[in-house]
């Protein structure tokens, strides 16, 4: 295979975004397709150099041939949306029916998303899986704020410890989840500002006392809503097929749910905090698609040959 | 005269199924099909074949089943299954009833000029 037809390849691997178990099948055909087409041109006497162009030709640009094979295996099932929007639902019910203040719950639901998590994560990375993620970095941050209440010598020595090994594994699954797709890094990071609107409004210290668990009670019923909001954002996504729609879906939600937190927190939260929590809302919807350019500018091609296996066929020019 | 993109788009399912019904194909072999069948009427960019026949094999109108052939290459054939041919039994009565009601008024207009 010459290296302008791996390259087509490789263009249309990279940007369909397709899971580990449906891509080598789709690609293997394409391949099989373009070795037939080559082998007709040629035997039609055509140089492979003539050969080769004309097929890039009659196969259709990246772009489009790449688009279409993201929408035809992009919508989820239903089972996935029940999947994928449980851990937004575990933590809304846990706000609305005030089961927050029970630990054994706290720890049954953290046990649940560690557990599903690990179990995703080791089989395929299935589509369902980077919303648990997200909720999963929850006990990293919890050990953290450990750490405040914890007496100052020993602080001073952990924390310089705990940042860099945090930061590390933040960007560890960050990085890891791009390389998928950027848009399952936004949204596992989704939940990352409201949750932080969240906790700086009933605990702007940084620490939890008993006047910030009697904010946490007074908020429980939006905090929960908050997250409601989340899970029917991440099932209309797992359902929805144009790449475009996911985008514009993930940006208005998650502004949206984080003028919901600002509305109700208006008076513990100054406009400084107001601007920052935008701030970081832009950077999860922002930061993973620049990061995935950076990796794949950085990567060569995957693409080789596999012993396994004018008008689109939509209508679309 | 090159088909307009809606009325591709929107029979597009139909030919490839009725293609399928006759015998079991490969991408390849469909795209060549279409196009002699249609005296050279149905040209598309031919990657996109792919994306269309994975739509229909996730409904269950069709399945893909991989293929070792004698010189040692793959080759995915598709096969139409009992829901893809009732659903391709619907698809032709509203094609053909599209087809009369059309034909029916274009004659009428041709009748009168």
């Amino acid at each position: 295979m010459t290296s302008e037809l791996a390259q087509y390849l490789e263009s249309i691997r990279s940007s369909a975004k397709l899971e580990n178990s449906d891509e080598s099948g789709v690609m293997s055909e394409l391949e099989a397709h373009i070795q037939d087409k080559l082998q007709e041109l040629t035997e039609s006497g055509l140089t492979k150099e003539e050969a080769v162009r004309t097929c890039l030709g009659q196969m259709g640009s990246t772009k489009l041939v790449a688009r279409q094979i993201y929408e035809a295996y992009s919508q989820g099932s239903w089972k996935q949306v029940l999947l994928a929007s449980m851990p937004h639902l575990l933590f809304g019910l846990l706000f609305i029916l005030n089961w927050w203040q029970y630990p054994g719950w706290l720890w049954l639901v953290l046990v649940l998303i560690l557990a599903t998590t690990i179990y995703g994560w080791s089989h395929g990375k299935p589509t369902w899986i980077f919303s648990w993620l997200g909720y999963s970095l929850i006990p990293v941050l919890t050990v953290g704020l450990l750490l405040l209440y914890i007496p100052k010598g020993w602080s001073l020595l952990l924390l310089p410890v705990y940042f860099p090994l945090a930061l590390w594994w933040l960007f560890r699954i960050i990085i890891q989840t791009t390389r998928r797709d950027w848009l399952f890094s936004s949204l596992m990071l989704l939940p990352l500002p409201i949750i932080t609107g969240w906790f700086l409004a009933v605990s702007p210290s940084g620490k939890i006392t008993e006047y910030s668990l009697q904010r946490v009670y007074y908020f429980a019923p939006w905090i929960g809503l908050s997250f409601i909001a989340l899970a029917l954002t991440i099932a209309a996504f797992i359902r929805l097929r144009q790449r475009w729609l996911r985008v514009s879906l993930l940006a208005t939600s998650g502004l949206m749910t984080l003028s919901l937190v600002v509305y109700y927190t208006a008076e513990h939260l100054n406009i400084l905090t107001f601007f920052g929590l935008i701030l970081v809302m832009w950077g999860v919807l922002l930061v993973p698609p620049l990061l995935e350019r950076y990796l794949r500018s950085g990567r060569k091609i995957s693409w080789r040959h596999r012993d396994t296996p004018g008008t689109s066929f939509r209508g679309t020019a | 005269m090159e088909p307009r993109r809606d009325l591709f788009k929107s029979s597009s399912n139909s030919l490839l199924l009725c293609l399928l019904e006759q015998q079991p194909m490969y991408g390849y072999q469909v795209v060549k099909e279409l196009e002699t069948r249609s005296q050279g009427y149905f040209k598309f960019k031919e990657g996109t074949l792919y994306p269309a026949l994975h739509r229909l094999e996730k409904s269950g109108l069709i399945t893909g089943k991989w293929q070792m052939l004698s010189n040692g290459r793959q080759r995915r054939y598709y096969h139409i299954t009992a829901k893809g041919q009732a659903k391709l039994v619907l698809e032709k009565t509203q094609w053909l009833d599209f087809f009369t009601a059309v034909s029916l008024i274009l004659q009428t207009e041709r009748a009168s000029i």
